[in-house]
């Protein structure tokens, strides 16, 4: 039964790293920006969510209705407006930008929220719901079901949609896209809006588990990375394959050496796949 | 742009008036200045004022003020004849360690202070006086028990809180005597110098008292998931489970237990239950959980330093910040109230002298008897075991301060 229980774990710890990634594979594939606000992002989704249940006892899935806009404009004005000046430069230019926003995102947050943790608390609990001795949080199963959700709206965005297509083409072939009449400019805000919003929502749902403090920015944003190396850039199910690659090595090396080893071994993994399979499980050029 | 200009004279005339109030400050000013330094003790309080180690921070510093304003309150700190205002320099090293080291080091070199209260918990506690030592500054740390602290050899360090064997024994030998089917324990540890220490006493006192450990593990400091690392315990089936972290850490494990519906005859967490903020925020699942910590309000001592009984300091605790007050709190004012009691008796606020009076200190406080091992560890109290019941901290033992018995059941 433990082999169930830590299986049912890592499934619905994956889709939640897989959401918490997607909106960086989106941007690093995009755009070619590591985006290192992206864990700050999360953070103030968080922080929108607590604050929305805290003062007007908005519930966290009604609050990713209020994030996804919220963060779409702030990403897309972050890129219009700072980004898309350097986005030409070499990788190492827009690294070190999105390194000092995240630096003053971070000290705003500390300086308006404190590095207090905070804590969601739904009131009355949603306990858990188990089949067979499996016992699974009713919090983790509406936050991995809204997690697939998102993933699946950002497939059919990027699959169905006009823009999606343009972003698509701009990620396969730039040049090709502008002889076309693609507005890039405009298509590399909007992925990076894109971005934002996944960010923001992520974080909207991590409030639900996780406790809030601007300092987990930094774990958010190391999971995403590996993440992304492990599933590979360029498509959803990259994203969804790394976050439950992810949180398999983790509860499975958390059962057999112990939890204190356990981010040892993910970032273990991370070497060997960048080494052995840099392109990662589903790693391919495209986004789609 | 007239109003800008100025004529020669004119520049001249106002040259002069600001040379004047220049003259004027130093000679009447610097005086006054140097008068004021005179009259003032400054201690130096690094602290983890945010943070995932927040809460307690901001507990000792309300121990550091109530005992600052008790002591201002009559004066100062009698020193040769002459009260000195005590004065607290707080600086935040944010929970993080290194940072605690170079906050600790500015505030001797920079700050110029004459004392200091150590960092929080054994780790940074340990880390800090380092700093401390090497400029010979008298640290009275208020919340380190590990005895790595204070097996350094060092001289100018002084503790609170007594070897963390003190809080294991008593508690292992009563669930042994009061719950005989309790055979099975699982410990989890927080891989961090106190956590895992006070993990790895529990571990010896429970196999020296017969229980069988079944599961002994760490987690990584920032863990935000234990889910895995719950399901592996849960599926030993322990019959008390013995988890150490800080407040934020076992309040996360707490939440993640019930969510995986664990349960248990036993359930320890240290330390965190002793707060009013882990029973307010745990809430129903706070019940039964059992801890112990070197000091709870319900003891009784007439004390010879300026809080003068248990009751008398937890009253000014009550009027000032209107709630019973901690282990944290109480440790935190009684490191100043020991400075006061090391200070008065020197004469002086030479540091040698100061520290010299420390080590020779064994007296009675609201806290308890004081006095100081040769490593600098106070070695005089018997702290207590207690259990969460109806809200609120019930003590188990010492059987001098008693208030109920233990439950068992912790779902």
């Amino acid at each position: 039964m433990l082999v169930a229980q830590v299986l049912v774990n890592a499934l619905v710890l994956g889709c939640l790293y897989a959401c918490i990634a997607i909106g960086f594979s989106l941007v690093w594939g995009v755009l070619n920006v590591i985006n290192l606000i992206h864990g700050s992002f999360i953070v103030l989704g968080a922080y929108l969510a607590w604050g929305l249940y805290q003062s007007l006892a908005i519930p966290p899935w009604y609050a990713l209705l209020v994030a996804a806009p919220l963060f779409f404009v702030f990403g897309y004005l972050l890129q219009r407006s700072l980004l898309n000046r350097v986005i030409a430069a070499p990788v190492l230019v827009t690294l070190t930008l999105t390194f000092g926003l995240d630096l003053i995102l971070n000290n705003a947050m500390i300086y308006f929220f404190k590095a207090d943790y905070r804590k969601l608390s739904l009131h009355p609990s949603m306990g858990s719901v188990s089949l067979f001795d499996v016992v699974v949080p009713v919090d983790r199963l509406i936050a991995t079901a809204s997690a697939l959700a998102l993933t699946g709206l950002l497939y059919l965005v990027l699959r169905r949609l006009r823009v999606g297509r343009a972003i698509v083409a701009v990620r396969l072939d730039r040049d090709a896209a502008v002889l076309m009449g693609v507005d890039v400019k405009s298509i590399y805000a909007i992925a990076f809006g894109f971005g934002a919003a996944l960010a923001g929502c992520a974080g909207v749902l991590m409030a639900l588990i996780f406790p809030i403090s601007p300092l987990t920015s930094s774990t958010y944003l190391g999971k995403a990375f590996v993440v992304c190396v492990l599933g590979g850039l360029g498509s959803v199910s990259g994203a969804l394959a790394g976050g439950l690659l992810l949180a398999l090595v983790e509860g499975v090396g958390s059962t057999l050496i112990g939890p204190a080893h356990a981010t040892t071994l993910s970032f273990a993994l991370l070497i060997v796949f960048l080494i052995a399979r840099p392109q990662g499980l589903l790693g391919r050029k495209g986004f789609e | 742009m007239e109003s800008l200009r100025m004529s020669g004279p004119k520049l001249a005339c106002s040259r002069f008036v600001f040379a004047a109030a220049v003259f004027a400050a130093i000679v009447c000013g610097a005086p006054a200045a140097s008068e004021a330094a005179e009259d003032v003790v400054r201690f130096g309080a690094p602290l983890p004022l945010t943070g995932p180690l927040a809460p307690e921070g901001i507990k000792q510093q309300q121990g550091y003020d109530l005992w600052a304003e008790q002591a201002n309150k009559i004066g100062g700190i009698l020193v040769g004849g002459k009260r000195y205002k005590v004065e607290i320099d707080y600086a935040d090293y944010q929970s993080n360690t290194p940072r605690a080291v170079q906050t600790t080091e500015q505030m001797i070199s920079q700050d110029n202070v004459n004392f200091l209260f150590g960092a929080f918990g054994s780790g940074a506690a340990k880390a800090a006086s380092t700093v401390s030592e090497k400029y010979k500054v008298p640290t009275i740390a208020a919340a380190a028990s590990s005895s790595q602290v204070y097996d350094q050899g060092y001289k100018y360090l002084f503790g609170t809180f007594t070897p963390n064997d003190t809080l294991t024994t008593p508690l292992t030998e009563i669930i042994k005597a009061q719950a005989p089917d309790v055979k099975k324990v699982a410990i989890l540890a927080r891989n961090d110098l106190f956590p895992l220490a006070i993990a790895q006493e529990m571990e010896k006192s429970a196999k020296a008292n017969g229980f069988e450990v079944v599961y002994f593990e760490k987690y990584a400091i920032g863990t935000l998931d234990h889910s895995a690392t719950l399901s592996q315990m849960k599926s030993l089936a322990p019959q008390w489970i013995f988890i150490t972290g800080y407040i934020n850490d076992l309040l996360l494990i707490r939440k993640q237990m019930v969510d995986q519906e664990m349960k248990a005859g036993v359930v320890t967490m240290i330390a965190g239950p002793a707060y009013q903020d882990f029973i307010d925020s745990a809430g129903q699942s706070a019940e039964n959980i059992t801890s112990a910590s070197w000091w709870h309000p319900a003891e009784r001592y007439a004390g010879k330093d300026i809080f003068g009984s248990t009751e008398n300091f937890v009253k000014l605790f009550r009027d000032k910040y209107h709630s019973d007050p901690d282990y944290g709190q109480a440790s935190a004012a009684l490191c100043g109230a020991l400075f006061q009691l090391a200070i008065e008796r020197a004469g002086s606020l030479d540091r040698e002298k100061v520290r010299d009076e420390l080590a020779k200190l064994d007296v009675v406080t609201f806290f308890g008897p004081v006095k100081f091992g040769p490593n600098g560890q106070i070695n005089s109290l018997e702290p207590p075991v207690f259990q969460i019941q109806g809200a609120r901290p019930v003590v188990l033992f010492p059987p001098a301060i008693k208030q109920g018995e233990l439950k068992l059941g912790v779902n």
